[in-house]
């Protein structure tokens, strides 16, 4: 790799553009202090095209104990169990839409039979009384 | 000094983060007990907005975190406050699917450009950088569905606060200058992006979308290789990702490794199907209404925010405090924030900070004082330059999309 090519990062215009700030006698925040030294450090412009190789954690969060929670492991496939655990408290039909979405939009291999069973069970650990008003849920799975 | 003042006020305010320790926290988190003893744990301000405020994700700091797996993570917003452009480290995070390479080897990637195209090309990364003119841009990524834990009444989806939004100095290629050289054929329609991250099963849609082709070829969307002068974080889309100015997030496709042009309509899921709006002004709907036209999410609206002051701030009456925040203009330049100290009876001017270019962040500030004792609401409002304002109601779909309501902060005078 030689050594143009390497230098791609962009001009570092923040602190220009506090300079010019500061000049103009405003009061901005300082902006300096946005680029942490420790991104610099393990990858500034030099080694822009190296090999990188990351680490994701994974979660420990668990859904509680309760009737259907085994089904949950269906869930876990595709994601950790924190995206349903902070979930609005949802009615039943809402929490039955959901499951379903999972099924028919991102084909969760969740047999129809246990819809039920585990739309109970969220909504037993995370849910709310229907007012009667419209479900709020829609079907596009995209959120 | 006024600065100073005003800090040591917002010290003294009463803070939402609640400090946590114990060993049932760390058996639940997994961490190791001496950082389970400082874990922080963010209380958002909604329902079920508890979050814990993670350090363990490669190439971040400090993040809210939503779901690690694939991973969610939001920018805590006190971020906001510290300058226009958003830190990499603070970026916030947003996976749809989990089977994310966690391995890059520049030496092996190509990008492919092919369909609709008189000749099939395929880049390496020193090529993207040697044969392409570079170009930049400053400009917001924001996701359709920031702050969409504000919806009333809620909707099931990422329940993110108004921090799944950064800013960021862009630099890569443009993406007509790729396509010129793959050469366009008459009759294409579409542009299609794919990433390398795939879903877990086979059966879940693979992540891609579309823009129409006039607008992948109108000299600003680019293919970006460099975020805020250092390379893209693997988890913002390492090596390289899309960039979209003025258009909400989930068209700036990470991880980019294959464009598509097409000459029918883009009939895959995630196009098609999902990210849809409401064809309404500010995507807005009545809650159960039925029988809306829904297109495909597009352009940015404007929207401002308070940076350092928050609900529950005390300031001093008869004590002028600067009060700041940011603000964008959406699909085109900011040409206003107006700020109100009463509840949006009176409306003043705020002056704003360096301008970035017409997709960024840029600051406002007003001097604040208030001359009476007891509650105020301050309001921010911003207009972009084609006369687009922040509504005074919030918007609500189903989706819980393109949130950007006019912003209050109830604070005390003492």
């Amino acid at each position: 790799m030689n050594t143009s090519r390497r230098n791609i990062a962009p001009i570092r215009v923040v602190p220009v553009l506090l300079g010019i700030a500061l000049a103009a006698g405003l009061a901005w925040p300082q902006t300096t202090d946005s680029q942490p030294a420790a991104e610099k450090r393990t990858s500034g412009p030099g080694q822009l095209w190296s090999k990188v190789s990351v680490v994701l954690p994974t979660s420990e969060n668990r859904f509680p104990p309760g009737k259907g929670s085994q089904i949950t492991g269906q869930c876990l496939i595709c994601h950790s169990a924190g995206m349903v655990l902070r979930q609005p408290p949802l009615t039943l039909d809402e929490w039955v839409g959901e499951i379903n979405k999972m099924r028919n939009a991102f084909g969760a291999p969740l047999p129809a039979d246990q819809v039920d069973i585990l739309a109970k069970y969220l909504y037993t650990i995370n849910g709310r009384h229907s007012s009667g008003g419209p479900t709020t849920v829609d079907g596009q799975g995209s959120r | 000094m006024r600065q100073s003042n005003f800090r040591s006020t917002q010290l003294s305010r009463r803070d939402l983060l609640a400090r946590v320790g114990g060993v049932g926290l760390a058996g639940l988190l997994g961490a190791s007990p001496w950082k389970a003893m400082a874990a922080t744990i963010v209380e958002l301000p909604f329902v079920n907005g508890r979050r814990e405020l993670v350090t363990n994700f490669p190439r971040k700091g400090a993040m809210l975190l939503q779901r690690t797996r694939p991973p969610l993570l939001e920018t805590p917003f006190d971020v906001f406050d510290h300058g226009v452009f958003t830190p990499n480290d603070r970026f916030y995070v947003r996976w749809h699917l989990a089977n994310i390479p966690t391995t890059i080897d520049p030496a092996t990637f190509r990008l492919e450009i092919h369909g609709h195209v008189r000749q099939p090309i395929s880049l390496t990364l020193d090529e993207l950088v040697d044969k392409f003119e570079p170009y930049e841009i400053v400009a917001v990524n924001q996701c359709s569905g920031n702050s969409r834990g504000f919806f009333h009444p809620r909707v099931p989806g990422g329940e993110w606060a108004n921090g799944a939004m950064g800013n960021a100095l862009w630099k890569g290629v443009r993406l007509k200058d790729v396509l010129d050289r793959a050469g366009v054929k008459a009759g294409a329609l579409q542009v299609r992006f794919n990433g390398l991250d795939t879903g877990v099963i086979p059966q879940t849609p693979d992540f891609m979308k579309s823009l129409a082709i006039d607008h992948a070829r109108d000299g600003e969307v680019m293919i970006a290789y460099a975020m805020n002068g250092e390379p893209v974080p693997l988890l913002n889309g390492f090596p390289v990702r899309l960039v979209v100015p003025g258009w909400y997030a989930t068209y700036w496709v990470k991880m980019l490794n294959d464009i598509e042009v097409l000459n029918a309509p883009d009939d895959n899921f995630w196009t098609a199907k999902a990210y849809l709006i409401p064809d309404t002004p500010f995507a807005n709907v009545v809650p159960g209404q039925q029988g809306v036209k829904m297109i495909p999410i597009n352009r940015m609206l404007p929207r401002s925010f308070f940076t350092n002051v928050k609900d529950g701030a005390v300031l001093k009456v008869g004590q002028s405090t600067p009060v700041r925040g940011i603000a964008f203009g959406g699909d085109t330049a900011l040409a206003q924030v107006l700020f109100s100290p009463d509840t949006g009876t009176q409306w003043q001017e705020a002056r704003l900070g360096p301008d970035h270019g017409k997709y960024s962040f840029r600051q406002w500030e007003v001097p604040l004082r208030l001359a009476s004792r007891g509650a105020h609401k301050l309001m921010v409002k911003a207009i972009n330059t084609a006369g687009s304002a922040q509504p005074d109601h919030a918007n609500w779909n189903a989706a819980g999309f393109m949130r950007n309501v006019i912003e209050s902060v109830s604070v005390q005078a003492v």
